[in-house]
């Protein structure tokens, strides 16, 4: 197996034995890299040789020491090229790191590039990206969801042992579900925000995207903590991942009916309910919710949510400052920006961006309820499995009904995680998601990890 | 013809709080060099976002206490986005729905002024128009600002200027900003137009870049005059689309047209993502209230008790340093003629040593122990003297009794010894004492002459009673 193919365990075991150096780590990351990711377009900036510089004094006691890491390129990296994949930012050196990367490069990690996204995170394909699509790493004719895109493939495609992502409705879930690897969105806070290029600043949630649930568990230990920076951040030392459970006993999962709409890939169902009896022989009770609001009424909310503080967010972007004009913001950024304008303008704002609060606090209250119920959702990530590149072309709420199924979740700033848990007859992954009350991501791992342990869905590999 | 203007002031308050509004860069932004106190948030860069100052929230909430205003517990900050060069983030942090103070007033010459609002919002940088370029100036960026919304209640130029007058006193009394209109720490909007015969409104004017208090007053003047001119021309009346804004032309002494059609803007306000609601608990703001000290009104009430002239009371009471000053040196004594004498010295001597020497008043260099103590020796002491030791005393820290000693300045009120000295001046100047003979005013002679005698150490009083008695 070569090195670039270890996931985060295995890596820092053999780093540690001395078995290989950080540099053998990062130098197989990019032979990998320069064999593929002219095909895969995963990253729109790679970082060869100040990796390779920094794996010479790498210090691999540290957490994260001498791990090659991808990172989503609407994170900050002080002096290096970060674009939010627009070419608007296409010479843009930021002065100061995020402060996740700030955490990042003090656990010793090593960032190896940036990579793809939809433009300013605008989308589930990153086909809105102004620096190419990337492709699925199953299947190249196929997209890899987004907008985490770029991290999800690079994590699918070998060619990074871990990477950050960020979601803000699916951003993280959907394109992992759709690679078939790792994907573990926050409770909204507990990652913070700072020098993450804002979307939609009431749910925008950075986030690990790795190969193995450990793993992703791992890097959000780093990422986590309470940031004075970010008013929103949740006052909590950083999260710890829980001990693993031996079985499910006494643990109540939630099944929602309507997670399972008329135009979901009868494949996907089949999985699910596969994935259902695995958690019922281990011990799970499994109790099917018939009245959860249906997600359809999420789309409306973070429709109208998401365009309103995007239009507001883009406004510094204004020209001055830059280096480019207006003129280069994207078809899609364009579209956000006269809807969100639109919907906050007065005599309009009463009826979208009020309302649409109204309803996200009845679906806040509505996982209250169902929680009184329940200890976790599971549930399928997305309707369908990755589909052909150029599926979003023309398709203005394409995201939208692809994230449909975890936009809810991100509404209500919870945290939820998609595993790898089936393939579909193209084979092509499908993914499973666990959604916990908020502040709840203990019980996300133990559920993502004893599914884990009983699966092997996450050791297969891709062919390229 | 009946005029009667109707004035309302937005008056903006820098607090001189030591960080800006929601990053650490220091607030300080007057004469620093350009682009120095930034930061990524309040340069708005991408990622960057604001942590609320709390400081600033309390002064803001200290302010509209002061004002009288209430203060509504739950309370959060929203986004009014407009595009300006100076204005980093497309965005200015204010607060519209729920600012932190509202329904207040100040009682001017015992007229009510309202006061609508006291909210908490950010300063914007500064651009400076400079050989056909325009610079951007960041330091400003962030700065806390307050803005006090009054209710159009003012009627007159002159009102208008007491009710500014009177709020820079409380905020300077309170101590949350300089309140400085010259440097820009107090900007003032006055909205105006005028009401004719009871009847006809002339459309609003909202006058911009006026940086003075006289430039207030004769901003408002002047358009109180302009507007009742052009409404006998064109019989325009307000409406809800005819607002305008004019800028103040202060060497031209006129307003000037900058924008029409105001009613039209639309700032897209709504609730800030990035901070999280305020709240307040009503202990808080107790806590908050008990930081007030005592206000201008309430001071010139308590020197008047005590028996203070009402021009003394008025010129303690109306600068805080002063009556701090004051207070110190009366020492939480009541006695009437004592505080009367530490008025007399603070407003007089002092007063004119700090002017001559353009020099703030220093609470460090008043003693009470020293007022006292010149209080107590009055009668030993001539006026100039008194001056002259309060002088070295606030200057130099030197104890007035000592100094007063080593300056000779001791009056001399034994009536033996002057009794001695002045039978030897009767004696040697005849022609004086026939001079007074004739004509009593003469008598001023003889006392100099026994002043230069004793070497000014004489108490004059008592010298000239000690002549008539012996010519008598």
């Amino acid at each position: 197996m070569n090195l670039n193919e270890l996931n985060l365990q295995q890596a820092r075991q053999g780093l540690r034995e001395k078995k290989f150096s950080a540099k053998d780590l990062v130098t197989a990351c990019f032979s990998q890299i320069k064999k593929h990711d002219q095909d895969i377009n995963a990253f729109v900036s790679t970082f060869e040789k100040e990796a390779l510089k920094a794996a010479e004094s790498a210090d691999i006691s540290l957490p994260l020491g001498g791990i090659p890491i991808a990172i989503k390129d609407n994170f900050l990296t002080k002096n290096q090229l970060t674009t939010a994949s627009s070419k608007l930012l296409d010479n843009y050196l930021p002065q100061y790191d995020a402060t996740t990367i700030k955490k990042i490069k003090a656990a010793g990690a090593i960032i190896i590039g940036k990579t793809n996204l939809d433009a300013w995170a605008h989308g589930s394909s990153t086909e809105t990206s102004d620096f190419g699509t990337t492709k699925n790493p199953w299947n190249q004719n196929h997209l890899p969801g987004g907008s985490s895109g770029g991290s999800a493939a690079a994590i699918a495609a070998h060619e990074a042992i871990i990477a950050t992502g960020s979601e803000t409705a699916g951003s993280i879930r959907q394109p992992s579900s759709w690679c078939g690897v790792v994907g573990f969105k926050p409770s909204y806070g507990r990652v913070s925000r700072y020098g993450v290029i804002a979307m939609k600043s009431s749910t925008d949630s950075p986030g690990p995207i790795a190969k193995t649930v450990d793993d992703a568990a791992d890097l959000l230990e780093i990422m986590s903590g309470h940031d004075p920076y970010d008013a929103t951040s949740i006052d909590e030392a950083p999260w710890k991942k829980p001990a693993p459970l031996s079985n499910l006993k006494g643990l109540k999962l939630g099944l929602p009916l309507c997670y399972f709409p008329p135009q979901i890939q009868p494949e996907i169902k089949e999985a699910i309910l596969r994935s259902v009896e695995i958690f019922k022989k281990l011990g799970a009770e499994i109790i099917e919710l018939s009245d959860v609001l249906d997600p359809k009424y999420s789309i409306a909310v973070y429709t109208i949510l998401q365009r309103s503080e995007v239009s507001s967010n883009l406004a510094r972007f204004d020209g001055i400052r830059y280096g480019h004009d207006r003129s280069f913001f994207g078809e899609e950024a364009k579209r956000r920006i006269m809807l969100g304008t639109y919907s906050l303008s007065s005599g309009y704002y009463d009826a979208y961006y009020t309302k649409a609060q109204k309803v996200r606090t009845l679906i806040c209250q509505d996982f209250d309820k169902q929680f009184q119920k329940v200890d976790a959702f599971i549930g399928p990530v997305s309707p369908t499995t990755a589909l052909k590149v150029g599926a979003s072309k023309g398709q203005a709420m394409f995201g939208e009904i692809q994230d449909m199924l975890v936009e809810p979740s991100s509404i209500a700033g919870l945290p939820g995680i998609s595993i790898p848990c089936a393939f579909d007859k193209n084979y092509l992954p499908i993914g499973l998601q666990i959604i916990a009350p908020q502040k709840r991501e203990d019980i996300v791992y133990q559920i993502a990890k004893i599914f884990e342990d009983h699966t092997d869905y996450h050791l297969k590999k891709p062919t390229l | 013809m009946k005029i009667t203007p109707i004035i309302g002031l937005e008056v903006h308050v820098e607090l001189k709080t030591k960080s800006k509004m929601f990053c650490s860069c220091s607030a300080h932004h007057f004469h620093v060099k350009a682009n120095t106190h930034t930061c990524p948030v309040c340069l708005g860069l991408p990622g960057a976002l604001p942590v609320p100052n709390k400081t600033a929230c309390e002064w803001c909430i200290k302010l509209g206490l002061a004002l009288n205003c209430s203060i509504n517990q739950d309370s959060f900050f929203e986004r009014k986005n407009y595009f300006y060069p100076d204005l980093a983030k497309g965005y200015q942090i204010t607060q519209l729905q729920k600012p932190f103070a509202i329904n207040g007033y100040l009682d001017v010459d015992s007229h009510r002024i309202r006061i609508n609002r006291a909210h908490m919002e950010e300063d914007t940088g500064k651009s400076i128009h400079e050989n056909g370029a325009t610079l951007l100036d960041f330091n400003r960026s962030g700065v806390p600002l307050v803005e006090i919304v009054s209710e159009p209640d003012l009627t007159s130029a002159e009102e208008a200027k007491k009710y500014l007058t009177k709020l820079q006193q409380i905020i300077r009394y309170i101590g949350v900003s300089d309140a400085d209109i010259e440097k820009g720490s107090m900007r003032c909007e006055p909205t105006v137009n005028v009401c004719i015969d009871d009847r006809f409104y002339t459309p609003l004017v909202e006058i911009k870049n006026v940086a003075s208090l006289t430039g207030v007053m004769n901003a408002i003047n002047f358009e109180i005059k302009r507007q009742v001119e052009k409404f006998a021309k064109d019989k325009i009346e307000k409406n809800s689309s005819n607002k305008t804004t004019r800028g103040w032309d202060a060497v031209k002494n006129q307003t000037f047209l900058q924008r029409s059609k105001e009613g039209s803007a639309d700032y897209r306000y709504f609730p800030e993502p990035d901070i999280p609601p305020i709240s307040f608990s009503a202990a808080k703001i107790q806590n908050i209230k008990a930081t007030i000290p005592l206000l201008p009104d309430q001071k010139l009430d308590q020197y008047q008790k005590l028996g203070l002239s009402d021009a003394d009371s008025q010129l303690l009471s109306r600068n805080p340093s002063f009556a701090a000053a004051f207070d110190t040196a009366l020492d939480h004594k009541t006695d009437n003629d004592f505080a009367k004498f530490v008025a007399n010295l603070i407003n007089g001597p002092i007063r004119t040593f700090l002017n001559e020497s353009k020099l703030e008043i220093d609470i460090n260099s008043i003693h009470p122990t020293h007022f006292q103590d010149l209080f107590e020796n009055q009668d030993r002491l001539s006026s100039t003297a008194i001056k002259e030791l309060i002088i070295d005393s606030y200057r130099d820290n030197l104890e007035p009794l000592e100094n007063a000693k080593n300056k000779n300045l001791f009056q001399v009120s034994d009536v033996n010894t002057l009794e001695t000295l002045a039978k030897e001046i009767i004696d040697t100047h005849p022609k004086a004492v026939e001079d007074y003979q004739k004509n009593p005013a003469a008598i001023g002679f003889l006392v100099g002459q026994l002043m230069k005698a004793s070497q000014g150490s004489a108490n004059p009083q008592l010298a000239k009673e000690i002549f008539e008695k012996l010519l008598k």
